[in-house]
């Protein structure tokens, strides 16, 4: 597991806590404003996604569309976000582990190799492919490329998925895994609890992985709601809703941070 | 009529990829999220069970024959051989008139054997699908009519607009419309909204309207859609007692050209692809995939060729609707790729040129998708100078929906 991920869910588990992993997308407003948002975010999240935007992404939904097309509009690019992400590390007080989520085109674009070496560069320390096929080649190319710098590779399994396909995901994932709550799109519905627990039970009869929960979690009785089944709760659109609404509102960081501090309050087993 | 029947040739492997022989490069493949795996799964096993049963697969050609009347006729254009030269010199120009189908293009083959399948096979009652010039939510429209199905069709908002005949004719039938105002508006947002949109829906069946998409797609809809070729070969023998020298089909993503290619892929038939140049490649604004600088790239769910820019998927930019589409299916670009078939380009401003040559020239209306084909086609066949030869192009629409586009630039243009 990798190290900051083993720190992460160790303490939460002293602390009898759960643990908040939010998500804003990379460059959303614009590089600056984001790496604002990203420092603030480290002062109460867990760990951190930050979002690699593509335009052509089919599992988002308008909120974090919108929030793609603000960032490739501030020039965007793979480069870029690693240089954020490495920034905001070297600025940071702690060891919030960082993941990049995207698709897979980027990634294939820009080289898998090179993409792995990169991310330990630049201190990135998990990454998300929401398109990544466990039988593709480029899945077990990035896989193994991740393994051996010991970046953690989470993959996402959903409510439609059987335990066949569980069992192939969990040996390809690492740190922990995401399950997505609902049969839908990101924030596009309220996390559904029962789905949780139905794919929780299949993964705890197959391994110890720590457990993320994403899609549909806004609020704190949501995290609540989760963090009594899960490891951790995602909080995406939630966020970058605010981002959205405030991108040139001079108290945008306040108001992420009184976001996120409301929502912690749900992160008691 | 009996229709040949389907014979497979060219299988993507267990994962849905073509390999390259020679650079192990693999196309296709199934990119996307984990929830629509078991839809995807559950499509596959569906249309494997299709092609085996023999009752369905009658139910659907009765209905091929009757309601998308799919025995279009091939018809020599001497007209077309005068401009090109006369046939002394360039040898007989055929024209496949698929224009002449139910819905007006080759699209119906595809889209109601999809539907039909949805209904009796996935059991599904909706039907999602995503458009470009409309022809395909028409034509998926019309069957989810008669099936008695639901329809959600999504359409890009500048196709919306340029296309509201075939939109509005969608509507009529039944189908319940979003329009997308992403990216470009056209249809590569479209298509991401549907699959979205099937993700919030996994009972629903996805249609999808070119050889594109996640595994099992690109196979099923050239399968599906290859019936207008293996109809073609066997009308085109009948007539010239060999199968054609040269076929000539525009591309998009690449489903009317794998519609007609396929059953010849074999043959000695040389086989061209034309891409729209937009307002000419060098200038950035067209809608060429392999001849505009395309790479490898991951999009809705395939591996293929794609137009890029900076690792996002670039806007395509021209006239036609049909073929406002960044990327070709992954078998056309291994097809290409192997060197089995070659492309050109022809300009926008061409092609508006031979709409009206059509109209005025050959009393035909065309889709202004097939007069892209029908230009690059003609200056190939006169830099042939072969009178041996016989010539097919894929006549693959009508243009009633270009109408008003088109005659404003007939006035303008006087």
């Amino acid at each position: 597991m990798n190290k900051n991920f083993q720190e992460m869910f160790a303490k939460a588990k002293q602390e009898k806590k759960g643990s908040l992993i939010g998500f804003a997308t990379g460059m959303d407003p614009n590089y600056k404003t984001s790496k604002k948002i990203l420092i603030e975010m480290a002062k109460h999240c867990g760990a951190i996604e930050v979002g690699l935007p593509f335009n052509t992404s089919t599992s988002d939904s308008a909120t974090i569309m919108d929030a793609n097309m603000r960032a490739i509009k501030a020039g965007a690019n793979t480069e870029k976000i690693f240089k954020l992400i490495k920034e905001v590390k070297s600025e940071i007080k702690n060891n919030v582990p960082f993941l990049i989520m995207t698709y897979m085109n980027p990634v294939y674009v820009y080289s898998i190799k090179k993409f792995a070496k990169k991310c330990k560069t630049s201190n990135v320390d998990g990454v998300i492919i929401v398109d990544s096929n466990n039988n593709s080649p480029e899945d077990k190319e990035l896989s193994k490329e991740l393994k051996k710098i010991n970046v953690a590779y989470v993959k996402l399994v959903a409510p439609t998925n059987d335990e066949a396909f569980i069992k192939e995901t969990l040996k390809k994932c690492s740190s922990w895994i995401y399950i997505v709550s609902y049969a839908g799109l990101t924030g596009s519905k309220q996390v559904n609890v029962e789905n949780v627990k139905k794919i929780s039970k299949l993964i705890r009869k197959n391994s110890k992985i720590p457990i993320g929960v994403g899609f549909g979690i806004r609020t704190k009785s949501d995290v609540s709601k989760v963090i009594k089944i899960a490891d951790a709760a995602i909080v995406g659109s939630g966020i970058v809703d605010i981002v959205g609404k405030n991108s040139k509102n001079h108290n945008l960081t306040k108001k992420i941070s009184s976001y996120l501090k409301n929502l912690k309050k749900g992160l008691n087993k | 009529m009996k229709i040949p029947p389907f014979k497979e040739i060219n299988s993507p492997n267990k994962n849905g990829y073509w390999i390259n022989p020679k650079t192990k490069e693999a196309y296709g493949g199934q990119y996307i999220s984990p929830l629509l795996i078991p839809n995807l799964q559950k499509v596959e096993k569906c249309f494997k069970k299709a092609l085996k049963d023999k009752k369905f697969m009658k139910g659907l050609e009765e209905k091929l024959l009757t309601f998308i009347g799919v025995n279009t006729p091939i018809l020599r254009s001497k007209e077309l051989e005068e401009i090109a030269g006369g046939q002394k010199k360039v040898g007989k120009i055929y024209l496949k008139r698929t224009d002449l189908h139910h819905d007006s293009s080759h699209k119906p083959v595809n889209s109601f054997s999809s539907c039909y399948m949805a209904k009796h096979i996935f059991k599904a009652k909706k039907i999602i699908c995503e458009t470009g010039a409309s022809m395909h939510s028409r034509s998926v429209a019309a069957a989810c009519a008669m099936l008695k199905m639901d329809c959600e069709v999504h359409i890009g908002a500048v196709d919306a607009e340029k296309v509201s005949l075939n939109k509005d004719i969608s509507e009529l039938y039944g189908a319940k419309i979003v329009v997308v105002h992403e990216s470009t508006k056209s249809l590569l947002p479209a298509m991401a909204s549907a699959l979205r949109s099937w993700q919030s829906n996994p009972d629903a069946m996805y249609v999808v309207g070119s050889v594109a998409g996640p595994s099992p797609y690109p196979r099923m809809v050239r399968t599906w859609a290859s019936v207008i070729g293996r109809i073609a070969k066997q009308q085109f023998k009948q007539i010239t007692g060999k199968v054609p020298s040269t076929l000539f089909c525009v591309c998009g993503g690449g489903s009317n050209l794998m519609s007609m290619a396929y059953p010849l892929l074999k043959d000695k038939t040389e086989i061209f692809a034309v891409e729209s140049a937009g307002e000419g490649i060098p200038t950035g604004r067209h809608g060429a995939t392999i001849l505009g600088g395309s790479q490898m790239g991951i999009l809705l769910g395939f591996k293929s060729k794609v137009v890029m820019k900076s690792a996002q998927i670039a806007e395509s930019l021209t006239e036609a609707s049909g073929l406002d589409f960044a990327a070709v299916g992954p078998e056309v670009a291994y097809l290409h790729d192997i060197g089995r078939i070659k492309f050109r380009s022809t300009t926008d401003m061409a092609a508006k040129k031979t709409f009206l040559m059509c109209c005025e020239k050959l009393g035909i209306v065309p889709a202004i998708e097939a007069c892209y084909v029908i230009n690059a086609a003609l200056k190939e066949i006169k830099k042939r100078k072969n009178p041996k030869e016989n010539h097919l192009i894929h006549l693959c629409g009508s243009g009633e929906s270009n109408v008003a586009r088109m005659i404003k630039f007939k006035r303008e243009n006087e």
